[in-house]
């Protein structure tokens, strides 16, 4: 009988085993990857390029994947993501369903554990089930989930080669937001930016060009104004809630275009140990905000305690001139003047007709950033894995599958856009790009994307510290100058283990 | 000779034999296995996650470490804590939070419970609306609360400047300086009506015949509350209001969905802030230590609970 200590040994024996097939298996999935690699110019990238480019070349995910997997594999894979729930359109649910019935087709032997979980419980239920050895096999989490299970060991490393792609394949900022300490821990299944939206109507009466957005954030603070004095509605939709996603998403690309930053992630090579919380660009930044809520008072009061979803009744109504929201804000509010009635649906209706999509304002010397939003897909060990063994090879046609130009764009259909950049190419993004409006100046956007710190403390950076820095300033309860200096040492003790409370 | 056969036996009678502890358990075995599953339960699901906080508390688990590579280090987290400005500014939030809501829920609920113990036309239907807020789901209810408070499109600001008593709207949430006292007056309205469950009921026990009595005597209203009506309610009013402090020292659905414990700080007490440190920002060792903290204080209250709860037993058990 095995003892304890043979049983390790075999365990860890086949856990090499498993990690030199996987390697080996890289290698050949590698050479079958290189045919669309490199097919999309990033540098040509502009709303008219990415019109230009969809619906242009084909791909088959079963076949290209069938070369890094063979279709008839047998085998199994548990897979937690966050999936359409009820409030989703119905071609968010109707992809969804075809693309289980697609994989299954492609691997008729590869059984699957799928369990689809809300955005706010995924992360906290993954934490529970690793300390309990009872993870999926694959997760894909929001774009900063991954960096701390990365971190705390609980990832295998795993990169485009891996299951049959090339690093080409993906959006640089993306392939940053999945590497820890220079090693790749998965793969991005979609990626998208903000925009800046507006009202043309409230611009126009209150004097300013209804068909262009504010060019930089200097201009930002100046319509803002201009629009609470003329008509006595805010202007900006300023955002500064503590420990919601929506405050840093909303005031990061503000610093990183002052030059600030909250650590040096902003800059071409970021190393995450120097802070720049509190150099000059950020507290311009912050200056900039604190200009708007406390002495102009032209954006809305709420700031503090709101989301960004309590922006979405006063801009539908009329009562917003502009901010900064997702590329799926334009289908919430044709769906929130749908439900309308009587003088405030006609209201509604204005509004949207009236609505429009333009880049993130730019910085005082031109630089213009936005976060690098989306989401990434994770293989754990197997040691934390329901039953101690991960299926290596049904995991790798899972990944493939879905990485594949076709569903990686296909999936991300309503709010998002194909972590494979050759999902640019396909028939499904020219159709997206028919049907949704403005869906060619969000996509415009992600050469500019900026992914947040990739480090284990950049959660509590953002989601804390920022907002708290924000909440500081715009309160009086610090200066400008005290606010950033205080979030700067905050973020320091925390980059060194420490901090406070 | 019945007496004397007594006297002969009760002489005969020798000393009571001192049972020792191992012997009254085993006399009592069989009690102690019809609650061994219930005690079993206990430890399981409250006694193992106090000890596991407790061990927590001296241990440092940064973001870049799984919990169980968690670092020893003393009582660094207690010192932390209790060095650290924020720590007694959010102590000084929680007792002005914990007393004004308190006081205020009980006044309220006094006079409430006063009111409704008189008869009169309506008594069942008003008392039925004023048990509402303590019916309404706390999260439902810090929603429409927030919405009334909105500082931009608040309901209470909109009905205040239509009747022309502000110009614009007041800001009470988003704000230092009011946000603490905006959040307590949400808790008031949704407690006042467990105070006023637990007097009325205490003015049940109030003798009628010593109530006329005193206004026989020319006793004016405010005389027959105070030296007859109050004496009867003292225990449950001690009760009640332990029992209220005890909430709202733990209380967190309100501050945590209303303002989040901000803006900056401002309306944090000891559970939101406990709540944030360790699911906000991962701080778990911390988090243990000052949930050992208030565990501590809780358990000061809940011993002044028992005493209240058991004043009297002993005089009784000696009569």
């Amino acid at each position: 009988m095995p003892t304890s200590r043979h049983r390790e040994k075999r365990a860890r024996r086949l856990l090499g085993l498993s990690i030199a097939a996987l390697s080996a298996a890289s290698m050949v999935a590698s050479t079958a990857t290189a045919t669309y690699a490199q097919s999309v110019d990033l540098s040509k990238w502009s709303p008219e390029y990415v019109k230009s480019i969809a619906g242009t070349k084909q791909f088959d995910a079963a076949k290209d994947c069938g070369a890094v997997v063979p279709n008839d594999y047998t085998g199994s894979v548990s897979y937690w993501y966050t999936g359409p729930f009820e409030a989703d359109p119905a071609i968010a649910h109707e992809q969804d369903k075809a693309f289980w019935e697609a994989f299954k087709a492609a691997y008729p032997n590869i059984t699957t554990d799928v369990q689809s979980i809300t955005y706010n419980e995924l992360l906290d239920k993954f934490r529970t089930s690793l300390l309990g050895n009872s993870a999926p096999a694959v997760i894909r989490l929001q774009i900063l989930g991954g960096v701390e299970f990365a971190a705390k060991g609980y990832l295998q490393p795993l990169k485009p080669e891996d299951v049959g792609y090339t690093a080409a394949d993906f959006w640089p900022g993306a392939l940053k937001s999945v590497t820890y300490e220079g090693v790749s821990y998965g793969l991005p299944t979609n990626n998208e930016t903000m925009a800046m939206i507006w009202n043309a109507k409230v611009f126009k009466d209150a004097g300013l060009d209804p068909e262009n957005p504010p060019a930089t954030w200097d201009d930002v603070v100046t319509y803002s104004k201009t629009i609470n004095e003329k008509l006595g509605i805010p202007g900006y939709g300023l955002v500064a809630k503590q420990n919601a996603g929506n405050t840093p998403f909303r005031f990061m690309p503000q610093m990183w275009a002052y030059g600030g930053g909250a650590l040096d992630e902003a800059s071409a090579e970021p190393g995450y140990k120097d802070v720049w919380i509190n150099n000059a660009g950020s507290k311009a930044a912050l200056q900039a905000a604190y200009q708007m809520y406390a002495v102009d008072k032209s954006v809305p009061t709420s700031a503090l305690t709101n989301t960004q979803g309590e922006n979405q009744a006063p801009f539908i109504a009329g009562k917003l001139g502009m901010m900064i929201a997702h590329p799926a804000e334009y289908a919430k509010m044709t769906d929130l003047a749908s439900k309308a009635t009587g003088a405030d649906k006609a209201a509604a209706d204005e509004v949207v007709a009236n609505m429009r999509y333009g880049l993130i304002p730019a910085g005082p010397d031109g630089k213009r950033a936005v976060v690098f939003g989306g989401s990434n897909i994770h293989v754990v060990k197997p040691e934390f894995v329901q039953g101690g063994k991960v299926d290596e090879q049904a995991v790798k046609a899972l990944i493939c599958f879905w990485n594949s130009p076709e569903w990686s764009t296909r999936l991300a259909w309503v709010g998002s856009n194909p972590g494979n950049i050759n999902g640019f190419l396909t028939d499904a993004m020219k159709e997206r790009l028919d049907t949704i409006k403005f869906l060619d100046v969000t996509t415009s956007m992600l050469p500019n994307g900026i992914p947040f710190p990739v480090i284990p403390q950049a959660p509590e950076i953002m989601n804390i510290i920022v907002p708290d820095m924000l909440q500081n300033a715009l309160t009086g309860n610090m200066t400008v100058d005290q606010a950033a200096d205080d979030a700067a040492a905050k973020v320091q003790a925390i980059v060194d283990g420490g901090g406070g409370i | 000779m019945s007496t004397v056969q007594g006297q002969a036996i009760f002489r005969d009678v020798p000393e009571p034999k001192r049972v020792g502890l191992r012997q009254k358990v085993w006399n009592s075995r069989f009690d102690y296995l019809y609650v061994a599953p219930a005690i079993i339960v206990m430890l399981i699901v409250i006694g193992y996650p106090i000890y596991y906080t407790i061990e927590l508390s001296f241990f440092n688990t940064p973001a870049s470490l799984a919990l169980s590579a968690k670092q020893f280090n003393g009582l660094d987290n207690y010192v932390t804590i209790l060095t650290s400005p924020i720590f007694w500014k959010v102590t000084w939030q929680t007792v002005v939070w914990t007393v004004v809501s308190t006081f205020f829920a009980f006044m309220i609920g006094l006079g409430a419970a006063l009111a409704l113990h008189r008869e009169f036309a309506g008594r069942g239907v008003l008392r039925a609306i004023l048990l509402i807020p303590w019916v309404v789901s706390a999260v439902a209810a810090s929603y429409v609360w927030k919405w009334l408070y909105h500082s931009d499109f608040g309901a209470i600001s909109a009905m205040l400047t239509q009747v022309g008593l502000v110009d614009k709207p007041i800001n009470f949430i988003d704000n230092t300086s009011t946000s603490l006292y905006a959040l307590i007056v949400v808790n008031v309205w949704k407690e006042f009506s467990f105070a006023m469950i637990m007097l009325m009921a205490g003015l049940q026990t109030v003798p009628d015949t010593l109530l006329r009595a005193a206004q026989v005597d020319g006793a004016s209203p405010w005389q027959r509350f105070w030296h007859v009506t109050f004496p009867h309610l003292r225990g449950v009013s001690m009760v009640t209001l332990l029992l209220l402090a005890v909430q709202n020292f733990n209380s967190f659905i309100i501050p945590w969905i209303m303002t989040g414990g901000g803006p900056a700080g401002s309306s944090d007490i000891w559970i939101t802030h406990i709540y944030q440190l360790a699911f906000g920002r991962q701080r778990w060792g911390v988090a243990s230590a000052y949930a050992v903290i208030l565990f501590i204080v809780m358990m000061v209250l809940g011993y002044f609970y028992v005493r209240a709860l058991t004043k009297g037993d002993d005089a009784r058990a000696a009569t």
